[in-house]
């Protein structure tokens, strides 16, 4: 058995991994260059051509070090990394369409969660006449969920001519997705911790059973909860089981719960350093999935994609995923460089 | 499937919105296509036509949760009630026996063996000893089932380390039927038939025409009394059989809406248990009467 502080000592170890590996690298390269450099005189041509070569691809790494490899190791490393994800959709306007559009989205997040290796199951959906869905909830399990796709928050916003519209006309409609923390016990229905307390929880089942019991075998299984100081309500419907509705529920609020505490943490860092980590904010439109143009722009970092079947059935997803993370430690690099000054 | 049978598939569907509501009707469609994947069981359509009809889609789909249990359903057998699934875990919250401390339950009125499975289930192995009485034939065999479907043992001699749930056949007017079971007993709890005759006749054909009236009818017909207490009296006399009880014991009585009060006076007055309190369901109905001796 190991002990927690075996475990603390491991994880320690293993964040200390990048650092020795570069600094190894760095050394060696280096030393590597040191011995190249009275090569490049040597009297045999054939020498010479070969430690030039390696002068030049060693100066690339050490370089390299220097500009990205080095400055990367200044980004603390995440406070959470282990964090599985649920990912909340919601169509907005544009009404059946933003309904398809809404599935079409959560295709391309559970064919990038299984590439990943992540679980994932629908925990929530409600699925309209003509196919598509209003809303839904993607629970996501894999370490490091959460950390890779906290970006996708925000509208989404879809242009394309829909397939039941015959004058050709494009219409223009939205999906809001939220990606919420998950940790590994969120479905814990026992509270006191420092998320929330077990008495601030109103659980409330829906619908009347008239005289209930004996009486009544309707399977009768939605739930309902309220954390009183915050306001935030969860119903849970999609299982038959009352329990493992409310086990859900107890997920989806502490996900929540969550999302605001890490919010806040945001909010007061920034207020004490001078420089502005990405604001999230919600509501702000995020991505175009433009169909004319076969086209996917990400509004934040002014990326664009061509291609759109690569991004809906392929991997394009990861594309910007990459790049939404490179230019998050870009602005975490500058705000550590900051605060040195 | 073939073409046919996706049209008639809607066709039923949308007659079951009508009858259920969109909502509820796109839950179960859901739930019905889940349980076909789960089985061989006959096709969507066959299961939408039952439906139409009045049958409980426990029925149909052959399961019905239980807390965390997944336990079998088949006709006439009572359908756990999720009113019973709630006091039952509460019940079981309330109290943490142990394998030094081990308790003995009895359940009567048993049906599919929810109650006491589900306290074999939460409680720690080897803490819990369990017994269901039923008349039913059915329900003993289906109860015998569910224990093999939860990995509860119910025969003897169990292994220590592991909870027990042994069926029972036999009826509460049969002053010996206890004899054989080693009271005393720690736990008493039963959802004995509490409807009487005139709430029976109005019942929604999903549960008259399906589950056995034997679970569900308070009185026997030729009673005077037709308030649907007759089991309450019965358990009553029960209880008040020398050594069914020791101090301390708990019992737990599942009744019908508006008739807590009248269980509660029949416990203090007939059992003599003065310590009783009334729990509410999830629905604001007073639900169970609880008893310490
Ligand atoms: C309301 S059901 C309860 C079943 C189960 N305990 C539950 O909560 O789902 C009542 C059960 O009592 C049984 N029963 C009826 N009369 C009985 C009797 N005289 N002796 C023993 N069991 C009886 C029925 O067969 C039926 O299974």
């Amino acid at each position: 058995m190991s002990s927690p502080e075996d475990i603390a000592r491991a994880r320690q170890l293993k964040e200390l991994e990048p650092l020795h590996e570069a600094w190894s690298n760095w050394t060696h390269a280096r030393q590597s260059l040191e011995e190249t450099l009275p090569l490049m005189q040597d009297p045999d041509p054939t020498m010479r051509t070969l430690a030039s070569e390696e002068f030049t691809s060693l100066t690339h790494t050490l370089s390299t070090h220097i500009s990205t490899t080095f400055p990367s190791l200044l980004v603390p490393p995440s406070s959470t990394r282990d964090l599985h994800a649920l990912l909340e959709l919601k169509a907005g306007v544009g009404g059946s369409e933003a309904a398809l559009f809404l599935l079409d989205l959560l295709r391309v997040y559970v064919r990038y969660a299984g590439s990943v290796g992540w679980r994932t199951s629908i925990i929530q959906s409600s699925e309209t006449e003509s196919g598509g869905m209003r809303d839904a909830i993607l629970e996501i399990k894999g370490e490091g969920a959460y950390d890779a796709l906290r970006w996708e928050s925000g509208v989404h916003r879809v242009q394309r001519v829909p397939a039941t519209e015959s004058s050709g006309r494009t219409h223009t409609s939205t999906v809001a997705v939220i990606v919420l923390p998950l940790s590994e016990d969120a479905e814990s229905m026992s509270g006191n911790d420092e998320l929330f307390k077990m008495e601030d929880v109103k659980v409330e089942v829906m619908r009347a059973r008239g005289a209930g019991g004996q009486h009544v075998n309707k399977t009768e299984s939605a739930v309902r909860l309220t954390h009183t100081p915050t306001g935030i309500t969860v119903s849970m419907q999609d299982e038959r089981s009352q329990h493992q509705n409310k086990r859900r529920a107890f997920q989806v609020l502490r996900a929540r719960l969550m999302d605001v505490k890490l919010s806040q943490d945001i909010a007061n860092r920034r207020a004490t350093r001078r420089n502005l980590v990405r604001t999230a904010d919600r509501s702000e439109k995020i991505r175009t999935y433009n169909y004319a143009q076969d086209r996917v722009t990400d509004h934040r970092i002014g990326l664009s994609l061509m291609n759109l079947t690569s991004f809906l059935e392929g991997d394009g997803v990861q594309d910007f995923l990459d790049a939404l993370r490179r230019n998050w430690q870009e602005e975490v690099m500058e705000d550590v460089v900051g605060e040195s000054e | 499937m073939p073409s046919d049978g996706i049209t008639a598939v809607k066709q039923l569907f949308t007659r079951l919105v009508y009858s259920l509501g969109r909502e509820t009707a796109t839950r179960e469609l859901k739930w019905m296509k889940q349980a076909l994947i789960a089985s061989h069981s006959p096709t969507l359509a066959a299961m939408l036509q039952r439906r139409l009809s009045g049958e409980p889609l426990q029925y149909i789909l052959g399961t019905t949760p239980f807390g965390p249990l997944d336990l079998l359903t088949r006709p006439p057998t009572l359908i756990p009630r999720p009113e019973t699934e709630d006091w039952t875990l509460r019940l079981a919250d309330m109290l943490t026996p142990t394998p030094v401390r081990p308790l003995t339950v009895l359940d009567l009125c048993t049906g599919t063996g929810c109650i006491p499975l589900l306290l074999c289930h939460l409680w720690p192995p080897g803490s819990t000893r369990a017994y269901g009485v039923d008349i039913s034939q059915h329900a003993i065999r289906l109860a015998a089932d569910n224990a093999a479907r939860c990995n509860i043992p119910s025969f003897q001699p169990a292994p220590y380390s592991q909870n027990v749930f042994i069926p029972v056949l036999g009826d509460l007017r049969d002053p010996d039927v206890f004899k054989r079971l080693l009271p005393p007993f720690d736990i008493i709890t039963a959802n004995p038939p509490y409807i009487p005759k005139r709430e029976y006749d109005k019942l929604p054909v999903s549960v008259k025409n399906y589950e056995d009236p034997a679970a569900l009818l308070g009185d026997p017909p030729d009673s005077e009394e037709q308030d649907g207490l007759t089991f309450y009296r019965l358990i009553s006399k029960i209880l008040r059989q020398k050594g069914m009880l020791r101090d301390g014991s708990i019992v737990a009585l599942e009744v019908g809406r508006a008739q807590a009060d009248a269980v509660e006076g029949i416990l203090q007055q007939s059992a003599g248990l003065r310590n009783t309190q009334v729990w509410k369901d999830p629905w604001n109905v007073k639900r169970v009467v609880l008893a310490r001796a």
